[in-house]
């Protein structure tokens, strides 16, 4: 899997920025623990030297921390001064790491939100809602602990392992050899405990979702049981199935701790070898004690940011899932594109001409409705009746020319104006009409009132609007006896002061109020059982 | 939410809930002990290879620090091998602890007044069982442990350097102390300010982003696409302003961590360089007192993330408590079964007013319907014509007036027993048709179950299935729709053996051939000479009912 997605890097601004200072941070701390290492070296050799020190063990590096950092003043001094940069560095890194997180996850959701929105209702009844409702209010979320926690240590894993590893080279190249020898087991190891437990992961994975499911739904279902006076069985299940749940999820975590195990054992057996070495050869006389100092510090901090990586990996896993979910729902293009037939006509006082309007359902079953024709006329109200699921709905909302017919055309005075493949202008079509859906929605204050309130709202909205075209989906569920009565006896006066009225409903009320009755139809489609 | 986030009873909730887990000390204790022996491997590793290094610069023979390179290398393979026994051992005990807590957390809720059970929202069942359940079971794995081995482990490098000076000792006994505690503080100090502004700022964000992509078409529409976007864009500003609060003192108390541990680094050189000029020490043990601080403080920097993970398990354990915690006054099931009224009993009304704490209570009303007749309880939307119904069910206290059967006034006890309900919300379960059909009665045998399909017209719904009556619904399953599950449900209640059986808007969802349908069944429950009350807004349903009752004014 990919540490960074190229998408955040290229189209997310706040992301952008963070990654290029998030190195540079990097760099920084690279460098801070490269003189904290020689100062350790510079200020512990003297007492350690049997003889005094004649050469400078630091060779190159040296001229970083001079000799004169052997004297204790000096280097406490210089190293005093280390940590307090480090600190400040540790301070800024994780402020600057929230700031850019919250940013990119707020950027993630307008950008998802507002395609969604265009993307239509089309999309809408494809069933994907739910995924994407989780995703903007909670899965983006996951992207924060990515920011925070992994990407400095990714930053830090680019930057530290490679600086130190020249370092080492330069003061000791015997140790640079056991160093670099064993970074490329990581990876390889890790790809091999991955390959060789991937089945029996998954395998371990299916089983928990399973079982985790199927409790909830013995969790979901228990005021129902309650109702029935069947809520005592199911504890027993509900903790069989836990124990189950519980050895699925220990087979897994056995599986997956291994790599872990298999990265601090690699990490940490090196740094003993290259101590034990050096210890030997320090015998010798072959190395230097202020060489070995250094080396000794600087062997561990090559490992750590790797070490930190594998730690955040799910931190990582998680959030890029969430930034990938996020960008292939953008990418995705608009199902049915429609070419501009020009300026919309003026509605007032014409006549919509449906003929063979059909859609398909959104697992392409069935079109619903199939082959609908009807003419709307002006002062009247036209009423679309027919049981749940023929297609009244997503009648009305062709008629909106916001979803377009998989078949057949409404046309204005002859000349087809919404075809499945071409609309006239929608801003100038959807400024004449007017539209209530089954659950209105009007906007975030709409969301504190009841149904009930929100339809009258909707439906006051729709009445009052002047709009030539007034489209109402069931405008008479969730109202009482005496709304319903006003509710038609306003439609009534609509179509009466010459607008064109289209109802959807299966009220026999509101049926009777109507000028003409249409039956809505669905049909299966060829091929589907 | 009573109690603020973070209080004094959250923590209770917390320590009471993981009592309540049943988790074993020794499972504990041993994860901590593997855990220190992995954190104290690396100290191990780093104080052994520091002496191991400024002995050999003296030149002994190699035989000196053979064993010093031994004990090396053992650290250098211990570090990993215990690391994985103690992830191992922390997550069972806590999975373990989590599936008993999970279980009795739902016995209780099953044993509590049906009035508790009855006013759970769906959605908040299975947060409450599913998500806040793990959370706790995450404050042993991530906090608890954590901390134990933080503390372990830091004890263990003060003892090796105090061995060797004591005032280093206590130097880095001050310092590990304030890396963990000013940190934790810090930490718990922006946890704080998160639950309070955060949470607020998250609810506005989810509903701005909701209403902009529900309402898209409709929007649309009425040309006020940007204000949707531009609301969702103010809500997201206030949500960056409160994480922004909340992130400053977390980033103090990275800075801080950093700082202690520094300092700790800075003192125990220079008093390690010169108690070894002085004297008081030699070469290989100021190199250990020097270089210690470098592996000592990894430990102590898991604190942060284990207070934060403290916040979480006790703020859900909390709402555990609140939601599992019987209402006062709820009649507790004592799981008597409770006595089926006989079948004859009469169900009355007498002035009977219902409203759950808080509401407005319904308008009284009164009738009398003998067994094997009908009730229907007309009213408009929001009138409380489900309360007034769960009241019947014996679930909720009336508020004024009385229900009663058989000339029992009537009681939790009776719920689902005598009186069964079906609500409008009833959940089907993600199991087989047959299965769904034997929630209503254990013993349902095939042709029972048949017949009740057939009542409610599903047959050759469930005959056209990919496996009849044994397909699995729900998630995973087979989907259903509004009106088949409307369906399914009816026939569940013809199953119900409760002499009394009440329905919630039976008519939702369905089309004309489903209302056919509900009269079948209507008049089969009749025939069983069986008491069935509907409530509804529907008025095409009332020449079902022996008598009407209306709630409107």
């Amino acid at each position: 899997m990919r540490p960074l997605d190229p998408r955040l890097i290229r189209r997310i601004g706040p992301a952008r920025r963070h990654i290029v200072v998030t190195a540079g941070l990097g760099f920084l701390t690279a460098l801070l623990i490269l003189v904290q290492a020689l100062l350790l070296a510079r200020l512990l050799a003297p007492i350690l030297s049997p003889t005094p020190l004649d050469s400078d063990g630091l060779g190159w590096w040296g001229r970083i921390v001079p000799e004169g950092a052997r004297e204790l003043s000096t280097g406490l001094a210089a190293l005093a001064a280390v940590v307090a940069l480090r600190a400040g560095v540790a301070w800024l890194q994780e402020r600057l790491a929230h700031r850019a997180g919250v940013q990119v996850i707020s950027q993630l959701r307008e950008m998802v939100v507002a395609h969604v929105a265009r993307l239509g209702p089309r999309w809408a009844a494809g069933g994907r809602t739910a995924d994407v409702t989780t995703l903007v209010t909670r899965g983006l979320d996951d992207l924060l602990p990515y920011f925070v926690r992994y990407l400095p240590q990714l930053a830090l894993a680019a930057t530290v392992t490679p600086v130190m590893i020249v370092v080492v080279l330069g003061l000791d190249w015997l140790s640079a050899v056991i160093v670099v020898a064993t970074l490329p087991l990581v990876p390889v190891f890790m790809v091999l405990v991955g390959l060789v437990t991937r089945e029996r992961s998954a395998r371990h994975l299916e089983a928990m979702q399973r079982l985790g499911t199927r409790t909830l739904d013995l969790v979901e279902g228990l005021p129902t049981l309650k109702a029935l006076g069947r809520e005592r069985g199911p504890a027993a299940r509900v903790r069989a199935l836990g124990d189950a749940q519980r050895h699925a999820t220990m087979g897994s975590l056995r599986v997956a701790f291994l790599s872990g195990m298999v990265l601090e054992l690699l990490t940490t057996l090196a740094v003993a070898i290259v101590a034990v070495t050096m210890g030997f050869r320090l015998i010798d006389g072959g190395i230097g004690i202020e060489t070995a100092l250094a080396v000794l510090v600087l062997a561990p901090e090559v490992y750590l940011p790797l070490r930190a990586v594998g730690t955040h990996f799910h931190a990582s896993a998680d959030g890029l899932a969430a930034a990938d979910a996020a960008f292939s729902l953008v990418d995705e293009a608009p199902t049915h594109p429609r070419a501009v037939l020009g300026a919309a006509p003026d509605l007032r006082g014409a006549r919509l001409d449906v003929s063979g309007l059909s859609v398909a359902t959104p697992d392409g079953a069935r079109l619903a409705p199939a082959g609908l024709s009807f003419a709307a006329a002006p002062g009247a109200i036209t009423a679309l009746r027919g049981p749940n699921g023929e297609g009244k709905s997503t009648a009305l909302l062709a008629l909106t020319g916001l979803l377009a017919p998989d078949a057949g055309h409404v046309a204005v005075g002859g000349v087809p104006v919404l075809r499945d493949d071409a609309a006239v202008e929608l801003d100038g079509w959807l400024a004449q009409v007017a539209w209530v859906p089954q659950r209105p929605d009007l906007g975030v204050e709409g969301r504190t009132l009841s149904l009930g309130q929100r339809q009258r709202r909707a439906l006051d909205r729709a009445f009052g609007s002047g709009r030539a075209v007034v489209l109402l989906d069931e405008p008479t569920s969730h109202l009482d006896r005496a709304s319903r009565a006003e509710v038609i006896a306003r439609m009534r006066s609509l179509a009466d002061a010459g607008a064109t009225v289209v109802v959807a409903s299966h009220e026999p009320e509101v049926l009777a109020a109507a000028d003409s009755v249409v039956l809505v139809t669905a049909l299966a489609t060829e091929g589907s059982s | 939410m009573s109690a603020p986030r973070g209080g004094r009873g959250d923590w209770a909730a917390l320590r009471a809930a993981i009592r309540e887990t049943g988790v074993r000390r020794w499972a504990v204790v041993r994860a901590v002990l593997a855990g220190t022996m992995a954190l104290g491997s690396a100290i191990g590793l780093a104080a052994v290879a520091a002496w191991l290094i400024a002995k050999a610069a003296q030149m002994p023979s190699p035989a000196d620090v053979a064993i010093a390179a031994t004990v090396v290398r053992f650290f250098g393979v211990s570090r990993g091998l215990f690391r994985y026994l103690e992830r191992l051992a922390s997550h069972d005990a806590a999975l373990r602890g989590v599936v008993t807590l999970r279980e009795r957390a739902y016995d209780r809720l099953a044993r509590s007044g049906a009035r508790t059970v009855l006013g759970l929202r769906r959605g908040d069942l299975v947060a409450r069982l599913g998500a806040d359940l793990d959370a706790i079971g995450d404050a042993v794995v991530r906090a608890l442990i954590p901390l134990g081995v933080a503390a372990a482990v830091s004890a263990i490098a003060v003892a090796i350097v105090a061995s060797l000076v004591p005032v280093a000792g206590l130097v880095l006994a001050v310092c590990l102390l304030l890396a963990g505690v000013v940190p934790a503080m810090l930490t718990a100090r922006s946890a704080r300010i998160a639950a309070v502004q955060g949470t607020l700022a998250r609810a506005e964000v989810t509903t701005a982003a909701l209403s902009a992509m529900d309402g898209a078409t409709e929007h649309r529409v009425w040309g006020v696409s940007h204000e949707a976007a531009d609301a969702l864009q103010r809500a997201d500003r206030d949500a960056e302003h409160a994480h922004e609060l909340a992130a400053r003192p977390a980033a103090w108390a990275a800075g801080a961590q950093a700082l202690f541990s520094g300092i700790a680094l800075v003192a125990l050189v220079g008093l390690g360089v010169l108690a070894a000029r002085a004297g008081d020490l030699d070469g290989p043990g100021a190199a250990v007192v020097a270089l210690l601080p470098l592996a000592a403080f990894e430990a102590i920097g898991a604190v942060p993330a284990a207070v934060m993970q403290y916040f979480r398990s006790a703020a859900a354990a909390h709402r555990l408590a609140e939601m599992t915690g019987t209402i006062p006054g709820d009649q507790v099931d004592g799981g008597t079964g409770a006595l089926p009224a006989a079948a004859s009993s009469p169900l009355t009304l007498d002035a009977l007013s219902a409203a759950w704490p808080g509401m407005t209570p319904t308008r009284p009303v009164t009738a009398t319907v003998a067994s094997g007749g009908v009730l229907a309880v007309i009213g408009r939307s929001g009138i409380g014509k489900t309360t007034l119904l769960t009241t019947i069910a014996g679930a909720l206290e009336p508020a004024a007036g009385a229900a009663t059967l058989g000339g029992r006034d009537v009681d939790a006890a009776m719920t689902g027993h005598a009186i069964a309900m079906t609500a409008e919300d009833a959940h089907v379960f993600g199991t087989s048709v047959m299965e769904n059909l034997r929630v209503a009665r254990g013993d349902v045998d095939e042709d029972a179950a048949w017949r009740a399909l057939h009542l409610v017209g599903l047959e050759g719904w469930v005959r056209g299935l990919p496996d009849g009556i044994d397909t699995v619904l729900g998630p995973g399953g087979r989907s259903i729709s509004g009106g088949e599950r409307r369906r399914l449900l009816l026939a569940r209640a013809s199953l119900s053996p409760a002499p009394v059986h009440l329905i919630d808007e039976p008519a939702e969802h369905l089309d004309e051939e489903g209302s056919v349908a509900l009269r079948a069944m209507v008049d089969a429950m009749r025939r069983e000479g069986r008491t069935v009350v509907i409530v509804t807004h529907d008025h095409s349903l009332l020449d079902l009912a022996d008598s009407v009752v209306s709630l409107d004014d």
